[in-house]
């Protein structure tokens, strides 16, 4: 409908662009041209020395990159898998209450509103060995006789880590995805009843399908902030111990601001963003997808 | 809806306790944190434990605050929550402005080039913090704006402004364009139109946008960490980390901090909720 | 004086060209229907006249003012939309006196007129009520007070009925009409439904791809369509249109159906059709009846025996479905009785009102 000069729109959006420039744009434009320097904070003019791939050679040629670059791959498949289940089952449970669906609702926002260094310190004392309410619940209970070590011990940790994690962000799943499910048009499931579908086959083939736009939303914004993590694991274990909860993440920090190697932490922050970028972009098609097979507009 | 299926008694009672646990599960850890917030600290460290605060005190309080001279120096706290607050409204407002422009734009008008902006507004919000951080930190050195509200105030609105324009196009598209129209007809023009007809009609929506753009800013820590020095500019997340020592923590004064920045988060999560929900799904679904 | 003139109006969104320069004249009072199956360029059109849209080509005058650049609040002009686009958050009364509102008229002048408005409309008890709280009748009322409140030159109404159920639409189509007698004014009607436009209208303006197929009166349109689309468009059920060769007899030019049935042609035709063109004849359904249950033609007709194979009963008439010149036709049959499918009657059609178009252009053949 272009019913006014052609011009409008874009004055519109003049200033959220000149916005977006400035501070993602030009920063990222930045960090492309020293991921091929040798910068390093203590000594500014290395920002114009030019030294090509080097970076990236000697980051792809590194162990611990690539430890903390599967680990961070790993980490967010297991954790947007497992918190799409999960909210999926959250939201099929409150689905079937009929009562006080709002207060459930209420309850179940409480943790998107919490900030995830928050949530990383919450947890930091939940897991604490000596005064966190985990061990000190198994202890009341007779479970154990000695403090679980679970931000001490690798293994361990990684576990802590993803249920912070999961804690944080299955609310986000549930609550959109009650919303489709109350969005569900009653005839299609009615129908599906009456030429003889069980419970399980009605979910398969018809909430399924009309949930789906539902789930590649959720996975869109959540892929849009997955990097959040990085606050949550910076206070919890800060990819202690002895890096044995690296994330692409922490590493970054560490190697640019600890380590002062602003060069290197670009390629590898560079890295990053094309990984983010990615699963952001493959989300969005998907939501398209399924968008044009509802029959949304445009 | 689910009324109409035929549920055994069994059945329900199964379903209710499931629920019961998975809300508790998202609600003790962070009741468990309040109320550590008013213990003293010998009951947070007492083993056995103990689960009910025995001694129920506001002194965590007072001693972040600097209140109590007896003891340990106050931290700045009262300094990082008027920075957290100055720059979270200041960018809000402006994102708010900003976005709804855009949002507007996206809504309204077709123009070449649209679908290709709106994912590049979408993208421009996927780079993590932490790598953002990194040249932001490099050309925010140059310019001066290290360590200063107004830096961090840019960096907010641009954090905010594409989810804003994701929300206010969802709710600007509700609004069918026959009541702009009518509106001309009835004698506006198109700017009146827009301030005596759409926008009160999106103004639930926008006061949602607004919310979370606050939130996000409240919330944010991966930047501020790196921009912030001092407290001219530090915010109430960075600032907790000034609880942490090398090996100890201080739980209580952490935990005091803490319910000092989930209250504001709480409250105004609980007012827009539905509007919020709505949105996203809005402007997802229908696209 | 408000007249309205649209003249080579062209409308185009990038390269694809959807109202191609088209020409009407409106007179002052005078009430016009467009009307078009969907996608013909009617409402483009209407809101090309409203100002909604931008006009590519050609100019649109309302009065003695050419419009073109006007926006549309510098037309006097007011609109009924389809949805109504009642704004949700003011009450009736706000929603009438928004207009006036707007021009800065005072509080006293906008209550008297919302006021004469809403006794017009019967809305006056409803008018403290939100637009969410209307039945579908009630919003339609209420946009039409919008729109008579603000006395402008020309009312413009997108398909104003069409939400409507079929009962609703007659009552509310009465009192458009019953509106137009009480505050004469221009007004531009916009619809897909031909009845709409019969009933409403001094003049029609059919529509289609963007071009202007006929101008007329209702009865004007009814009896002398200019092509087999008007001819199909116009009249419900639609007119039998049936294929046929021109052969010439010595009584004068006959039409040659494909079963071999020859139909001798009114005489207006003599001299327009040439032997061995191929035409296609028409008549409507109330020229085709069964002996004593149809209008006595006032001239010939053709007598024949045909079995019926579906009868559909309307009460005051029934429609008849037959074999004739080749394919399937429909007959009225008035001050009906029972008929039975497979049942033989006698049939009578009226060739003093038999339409000959021309096959390959569509064009009427009539004088």
């Amino acid at each position: 409908m272009l019913r006014s000069p052609r011009a409008i729109p874009y004055l519109l959006l003049l200033p959220s662009i000149v916005v977006i420039a400035a501070v993602v744009l030009v920063p990222v434009l930045v960090s492309l041209w020293s991921s091929f320097t040798p910068y390093n904070l203590t000594r500014p003019a290395t920002l114009f020395t030019f030294v090509g791939w080097r970076n990236y050679q000697r980051l792809f040629a590194n162990a611990d990159f690539w430890w903390a670059f599967g680990r961070t791959l790993v980490f967010v498949t297991v954790a947007l898998n497992l918190e799409l289940v999960f909210g999926l089952a959250l939201a099929l449970l409150v689905n079937r209450v009929t009562t006080g669906r709002k207060t459930i609702r209420t309850i179940m926002m409480f943790p998107m509103m919490f900030s995830p260094i928050l949530v990383g310190f919450q947890f930091k004392y939940v897991f604490n060995d000596s005064v966190g309410i985990l061990n000190n619940a198994l202890f009341s209970l007779g479970l154990i006789t000695r403090p679980i070590p679970w931000l001490v011990n690798g293994a361990l940790a990684n576990f802590s880590i993803l249920a912070a994690e999961i804690w944080m962000s299955t609310s986000i799943f549930a609550i959109l995805l009650l919303s489709g499910l109350l969005a569900l048009p009653q005839d299609p499931i009615e129908a599906a009843k009456v030429d003889g579908c069980n419970p399980v086959q009605v979910f398969r083939h018809i909430t399924l399908p009309f949930l789906m736009p539902f789930i590649y939303i959720a996975m869109t914004i959540r892929s849009l902030d997955v990097a959040r993590a990085y606050d949550m694991v910076r206070i919890m274990t800060n990819g202690g111990p002895a890096g044995r909860t690296e994330l692409l993440w922490t590493l970054i920090a560490r190697v640019g601001y600890q380590n002062s190697q602003m060069g290197m932490a670009n390629a590898m922050g560079y890295v990053s963003i094309l990984t983010s970028i990615a699963f952001t972009f493959y989300f969005y098609r998907k939501l398209s997808l399924s968008r044009r097979y509802m029959g949304g507009a445009e | 809806m689910s009324a109409r299926m035929i549920e055994q008694p069994w059945q329900r009672w199964a379903i209710r306790f499931a629920l019961f646990v998975a809300l508790a599960i998202l609600c003790i850890p962070g009741l468990w944190v309040v109320l550590t917030a008013f213990r003293p600290n010998v009951e947070i460290m007492a083993r056995p434990p103990v689960w009910i605060p025995q001694h129920p005190t506001l002194d965590n309080f007072r001693r972040i605050f600097g209140l109590l001279p007896a003891e340990q120096q106050g931290l700045p706290v009262a300094d990082y929550f008027r920075n957290s607050l100055v720059i979270s409204v200041t960018s809000t407002i402006i994102a708010i402005l900003v976005g709804m422009m855009g949002g507007y734009a996206f809504a309204r008008f077709r123009f070449r080039g649209k679908k290709a902006m709106f994912l590049g507004f979408m993208l421009s919000r996927t780079v993590p913090g932490i790598a953002l951080s990194l040249p932001l930190f490099i050309v925010w050195s140059r310019l001066g704006l290290i360590d200063t509200k107004i830096g961090m105030i840019v960096i907010y609105l641009a954090i905010n402004i594409p989810f804003t324009i994701w929300l206010t196009d969802g709710f600007f598209r509700q609004i069918p364009v026959d009541l702009s129209d009518a509106a001309q007809i009835d004698g506006c023009t198109r700017w009146q139109a827009f301030w005596k007809i759409e926008f009160p009609l999106a103004r639930s929506g926008l006061a949602s946008a607004a919310i979370f753009a606050f939130l996000t800013s409240w919330n944010e820590y991966a930047l501020a960490a790196q921009i912030t020095r001092t407290t001219n500019a530090k915010t109430m997340p960075v600032g907790l980390m000034d609880f942490t020592a090398q090996f100890t923590v201080d739980w209580a004064g952490m935990s005091a901090m803490a319910v000092l920045i989930i209250i504001p988060a709480l409250i105004l999560t609980f007012i827009v909720q539905k509007h919020l929900i709505a949105g996203l799904t809005f402007g997802g679904v229908k696209g | 004086m408000a007249e309205v003139h649209l003249s080579k109006v062209v409308k185009r969104y990038g390269a694809l060209e959807i109202v191609h320069g088209i020409d009407l004249d409106i007179a002052h009072n005078e009430f016009v229907v467009l009307v078009g199956p969907s996608g013909c360029g009617k409402s483009t059109t209407l809101r090309m006249i409203a100002g909604l849209e931008e006009i590519s080509g050609g100019t649109i005058s309302i009065g003695d003012r050419v419009v073109n650049s006007l926006p549309p609040r510098a037309r006097n002009i007011s609109m009924v939309f389809q949805n109504y686009a009642l704004y949700p958050h003011m009450t009736v009364r706000e929603n009438l006196g928004f207009g006036l509102k707007i021009a800065r008229q005072s509080p006293a002048v906008i209550e008297q007129r919302v006021n004469e408005a809403a006794d017009i409309l019967g809305l006056s008890p409803l008018m403290d009520r939100l637009p969410a709280n209307l039945s579908g009748g009630q919003r339609q009322r209420v946009a039409m007070g919008r729109a008579i409140v603000r006395n402008p030159d020309v009312f413009l109404f997108d398909e104003p009925l069409s939400n409507l159920d079929a009962k609703l639409r007659g009552q509310m189509r009465v009192e458009i009409k019953k509106l137009h007698q009480r505050v004469k004014t221009t007004v531009v009607y916009v619809t897909h439904d031909q009845v709409e436009a019969m009933t409403l209208a001094d003049r029609i303006v059919i529509m289609r791809d963007g071009h202007i197929e006929q101008v007329g009166t209702p009865i004007d349109l009814f009896e002398r369509p200019v092509n087999t689309f008007v001819a199909g468009f116009i009249g419900s059920p639609p007119m039998n249109q049936l294929e046929a060769m021109i052969g010439s007899r010595p009584a004068g030019p006959v039409a040659v159906l494909a079963d071999g049935t020859e139909l001798p042609l009114p005489p207006e035709f003599a001299g327009r059709v040439t032997a061995d063109q191929a035409v296609i004849v028409g008549f409507r359904p109330e020229n085709l009846y069964p002996a004593g249950h149809g209008i006595p033609a006032a001239g010939q007709t053709l007598d024949m025996d045909r079995t019926v194979s579906l009868s559909e009963p309307l009460g005051t008439e029934t429609m008849l479905f037959l074999d004739f010149g080749g394919r399937e036709v429909q007959a009225k049959m008035l001050n009906p009785r029972l008929v039975a499918p497979g049942e033989r009657m006698p049939f009578k059609l009226d060739l003093g009102h038999l339409h000959v178009f021309d096959r390959a252009s569509g064009k009427s053949l009539r004088a």
